[in-house]
């Protein structure tokens, strides 16, 4: 979340990928950093350690939400 | 000014505490505006003093809100100067507190307290028990380091504090070193500080872990097999330290296990440096045990980047116990020890304060 939201203070188009589980916390980061609408791509938990073929399926899953993400930023 | 709340009695005030996530779990003492003004009184120092920010929630800790922790958490006004450098110590950028308090590890702020704020801010134990019940300097004032992490920094369990199950020294994890009875310098003495100054270090880590030692003496070589258990302490392989590497970690020896050393003719840096040495894991380990973190072509892999990484104090009572903490080695600094000086000639004392600290005002 943090990495997410010092790029976008940079001005680099950026997305946040978080997991189900880290949800609540990305709202708590967000809010502190005074950035809520910050980008977010929620991703299902866990996904360390599941091996390839899971992180690819996410990874197929998430790719539109990035994209799309990506470009609400150009708005 | 910090923000004022209203109940009818201390009952109401304690739950509606409770409520609002500002305490530990415990009972607090309610910090009335009496109580506060009296704590800060005792700092010496205006209750405005701005210390810093502490993240995650970048609250700002000044003299004011640190007392309202310390009164929360059951300290005497004596304790204030070192409540007030152990919050200096984790605010250092060196310290790297967002990041530990949002952290899925169970790192805890461990405080050591060394030099003359021994006695005159406590007295904090050393000896017998040091880190468990019954020692109210110890239990108070690393309880209030965790309520100003709590309430000044915002830390919650779930949303902002991330640890998957902490461990017991997030609620209190504070000794001094028994420098009256070890071999060696004081701790803060090898760290650059003067004999007579008082210092609080503060460093994120585990759990303590047991280390038993019987010793052989008419072995002279016995040292040796403390060093090794020490070391696979320290390093055990499921730990941050033998997987991530360079974490600052501590070792707590007991009377016996320091003499063992100081007889085979061993200096704290002698022992830091075996210790460092003896604390990796073989190449085809690292690709066994963690493949995640291992990469192709792992090499051996050192627990710690040099042996002023591992920390050696003496405390506790006598017997076969020493104790190691392994830690976090995560964040931007890795998990660095910060030292910090004890105001204690700020301190501000008021006959009968202490005695009246804890009472309803």
């Amino acid at each position: 979340m943090r990495d997410g939201i010092n790029l976008a203070q940079l001005g680099i188009p950026a997305v946040a990928l978080v997991t189900e589980e880290f949800w609540p916390q990305g709202d708590f980061v967000a809010q502190s950093l005074g950035m809520p609408g910050v980008p977010r791509v929620k991703l299902p938990h866990p996904v360390a350690g599941t091996g390839a073929v899971n992180m690819r399926e996410v990874a197929d899953a998430i790719a539109p939400l990035v994209i799309r993400a990506l470009e609400a930023t150009d708005d | 000014m910090t923000d004022l709340l209203s109940a009818a009695d201390e009952a109401e005030a304690l739950e509606d505490l409770h409520s609002r996530g500002c305490t530990d779990g415990l009972p607090v003492v309610i910090p009335t505006r009496e109580r506060v003004a009296r704590m800060v009184l005792a700092s010496g120092q205006d209750g405005d003093m701005v210390l810093g920010t502490m993240g995650p929630g970048h609250g700002i800790a000044t003299i004011e809100n640190v007392a309202v922790a310390a009164v929360m958490a059951g300290c005497l006004p004596d304790y204030m100067p070192v409540v007030v450098a152990a919050v200096k110590a984790v605010i250092d950028p060196m310290f790297d507190l967002t990041e530990m308090q949002a952290t899925t590890h169970c790192t805890a702020p461990l405080v050591i307290v060394n030099g003359p704020a021994r006695h005159t801010c406590g007295p904090i134990a050393s000896g017998t028990g040091a880190l468990g019940p019954g020692h109210r300097a110890n239990a108070s004032i690393g309880r209030a380091l965790r309520l100003t992490m709590i309430n000044i920094g915002k830390a919650r369990p779930g949303s902002s504090d991330m640890a998957l199950l902490g461990h017991p020294g997030k609620f209190t994890y504070c000794l001094a070193e028994d420098e009256e009875n070890s071999p060696f310098p004081p701790l803060h003495v090898d760290l650059g500080f003067e004999a007579d100054d008082s210092v609080v270090t503060v460093l994120g880590a585990e759990a303590p872990h047991s280390v038993l030692f019987a010793g052989d003496g008419d072995d002279p070589d016995a040292y040796k097999v403390l060093l090794d258990l020490l070391a696979m302490g320290l390093a055990n392989a499921p730990s941050n330290n033998a997987i991530l590497t360079g974490g600052a970690a501590t070792v707590v020896l007991n009377p016996e296990h320091s003499g063992v050393f100081q007889k085979a003719g061993l200096s704290r840096q002698d022992i830091a440096r075996e210790l460092y040495e003896r604390c990796f894991l073989e190449p085809e380990m690292v690709k066994h045990l963690m493949s995640a973190f291992a990469g192709d072509n792992p090499s051996r892999r050192m627990a710690f980047t040099g042996p002023e990484q591992i920390l050696i104090l003496q405390a506790g009572g006598s017997g076969l116990y020493s104790m190691v903490m392994p830690s976090w080695c995560a964040g931007t600094h890795t998990n660095a020890a910060v030292s910090v000086k004890v105001e204690a000639d700020m301190f501000c004392e008021i006959p009968g304060l202490a005695a009246s600290a804890g009472q309803t005002s």
